[in-house]
């Protein structure tokens, strides 16, 4: 037996696929970066050698990217504060409802997350258009047509936008995790909560919940690294516009690289955002005992 | 008896209530919620100057199919939707077999720093695919491959992966060693035992893994859109993307093509929604 499965060229053979994909694919990219992030690369120039030149602009005098940062704090607390809670309730809500109706309403709230990105953004837009968007249509028909604007390009309004469009296409992810945990919690505890007469408000803040805060805590760090890794929304939708108003990290890359072809600047934002998701991910693993997997 | 007979009358006719006020809660959401989609699906069969009507939404009178043959034609759809089906089946073949031999070799063979590789390969799960797109676009250059599906498909199995060989390490785990014991005696050979064996008991996080490739790559356009110029290989969401800016004052054939574009997804997840459910949830709910 162990002759066989500790064959140590089987187990290269198995192995080097897999091994080679992860260093071309994200290995040896991330790499380059580090190298190019030293250097003031420009378009299709040669590489010039600046040292820590890159580094030291992003961290004493690039507001955007400071602003990007902070809009992804905002956008991961806007998470916990309004979509979570809303998403527990509505999981909670689907528990309660049981049978077909359960079922169905399952499947209708994760419909716009499997409709694409570029599809719901672009929806938006639309919506959302100073001429004929449906949403300025209905404020004027629930007569607050003082509050009718160009959503997207008023610099009061965008970032408040691009979060609510942001959040209704991640509903139907976090209810779903949500209620997976709801229904987690096993039959026995809702039977004894019925036995000592525990029931609304008590039975959900001293049973319900603590039961639900390993998914909570799931959930929040997944909502803080979507928060962090937030583009194609933003991409589609006003492009960080306008000024920096609505503006997200890897945005702000992509522009920095692909519009203004500072590559070794680029390549130096890239680096800075790979160390914060790897630092936020060893919180989550210290924070989240991830049991038996 | 009476008096018992009332309180269970008032009891079923509060629990009728309280039914009916979930439905109307659930019912009120779910309109809301899908009310951009009931409105872009319904001016997409109007004319395109009634998008500018003040009404809210309009019965299409008649509808106009002809922005449907339009948006299938001019959004490129067909081709669209080929090019997706080729570059994700060929993500998905391949992240399936490699997360199926990983996931053995890291579980069942023994060899040192087993667990050291696994880490390398799970952090994959946590690079934000956008620090390695100006990188990559530089090796895809160098190396020509730019414009070509495997400028797609190479980072796209890198970055399914990590989570295909998290879900079958986590399965495998749970496996018991007899049935291979005794193929090994048996003097079958490692790839035998792994297609032969593994595979049909592995059925259930397959599924797993196919799904959440799909789920995460079907949709994915900023590595299309950064590495991808000429039609030839693009995938479905440049047909909205693209549309809108060919054709910019047709607001209803652009609506068509959001709903088009929309539909194969749509209707993979309305046949494997269980799946997809649980695919979703895997990991963050234990059992």
């Amino acid at each position: 037996m162990d002759k066989v499965l500790g064959n140590k060229k089987t187990i290269f053979l198995l192995v080097l696929p897999g091994i080679l994909v992860m260093i071309a694919g994200v290995l040896f990219p991330i790499l380059m970066s580090g190298y190019l992030s030293l250097t003031s690369m420009q378009g299709g120039g040669a590489a010039k050698f600046v040292g820590l030149q890159n580094y030291i602009k992003i961290f004493t005098k690039d507001k955007t990217f400071w602003v990007s940062i902070v809009h992804a704090i905002i956008l991961g607390f806007s998470y916990m504060l309004f979509q979570h809670p809303i998403c527990m309730g509505f999981a909670l809500l689907l528990d309660k409802m049981g049978g077909k109706a359960e079922k169905v309403f399952r499947v209708l709230f994760f419909i716009p997350c499997v409709i694409s990105i570029m599809v719901t953004s672009k929806m938006w837009v639309n919506i959302l258009n100073p001429t004929f968007g449906v949403f300025n249509k209905v404020l004027t028909a629930i007569g607050m047509e003082g509050l009718a604007r160009n959503w997207l390009s008023d610099p009061n309004t965008v970032f408040i936008s691009v979060l609510f469009i942001i959040m209704w296409q991640g509903f139907g992810y976090g209810m779903l995790i949500y209620y997976a945990g709801v229904k987690g919690i096993s039959g026995d505890v809702n039977e004894a909560c019925q036995i000592d007469g525990a029931t609304g408000f008590r039975k959900f803040f001293s049973v319900t919940l603590p039961l639900l805060m390993p998914v909570v805590k799931v959930n929040v760090t997944l909502g803080m690294i979507s928060a962090l890794k937030q583009m194609e929304t933003v991409f589609l939708i006003t492009d960080g516009g306008p000024g920096d108003r609505s503006q997200f990290i890897a945005n702000y890359l992509y522009q920095q690289a692909f519009r203004a072809f500072k590559y070794g600047y680029a390549n130096a934002i890239a680096v800075v955002f790979v160390v914060i998701c790897l630092v936020v991910t060893v919180i989550y693993n210290k924070v989240i005992v991830v049991e038996d997997l | 008896m009476t008096n018992t007979h009332t309180l269970n009358k008032t009891a079923k006719q509060k629990k009728l209530i309280i039914k009916s006020i979930m439905w109307a809660i659930m019912s009120l959401f779910a309109v809301l919620q899908f009310f951009p989609l009931i409105w872009v699906t319904n001016f997409s069969l109007t004319k395109d100057s009634d998008v500018f009507t003040s009404g809210i939404l309009k019965v299409p009178d008649p509808p106009e199919w002809q922005n449907y043959s339009l948006a299938w034609v001019n959004g490129n759809i067909l081709k669209y939707t080929i090019n997706s089906m080729f570059v994700v089946g060929t993500t998905i073949l391949i992240v399936a077999v490699l997360s199926l031999i990983l996931g053995y070799a890291f579980t069942r063979m023994k060899w040192k720093f087993a667990n050291a590789w696994l880490t390398f390969i799970l952090i994959g799960m946590m690079i934000p695919i956008h620090t390695t797109l100006l990188p990559n676009f530089l090796i895809f250059r160098q190396f020509n491959i730019l414009d070509t599906p495997l400028a797609l498909i190479i980072p796209y199995v890198a970055f399914s992966m990590p989570l295909g060989v998290f879900i079958m390490t986590g399965f495998m785990r749970s496996i018991p060693r007899e049935l291979e014991e005794a193929a090994v005696m048996d003097g079958c050979g490692v790839m035998r035992i792994i297609f032969q064996i593994i595979l049909p008991i592995t059925k259930s996080a397959m599924v797993t893994i196919i799904v959440m490739t799909f789920i995460n790559n079907w949709n994915e356009f900023i590595m299309g859109a950064t590495f991808l110029s000429s039609v030839m290989w693009k995938t479905l969401p440049f047909a909205v993307y693209e549309f809108s800016s060919q054709y910019v004052s047709r607001y209803s054939v652009q609506f068509a093509v959001m709903v088009l574009s929309a539909l194969p997804s749509l209707i993979v997840y309305i046949c494997l929604n269980e799946q997809i459910a649980k695919g979703v949830t895997f990991g963050a709910v234990k059992g």
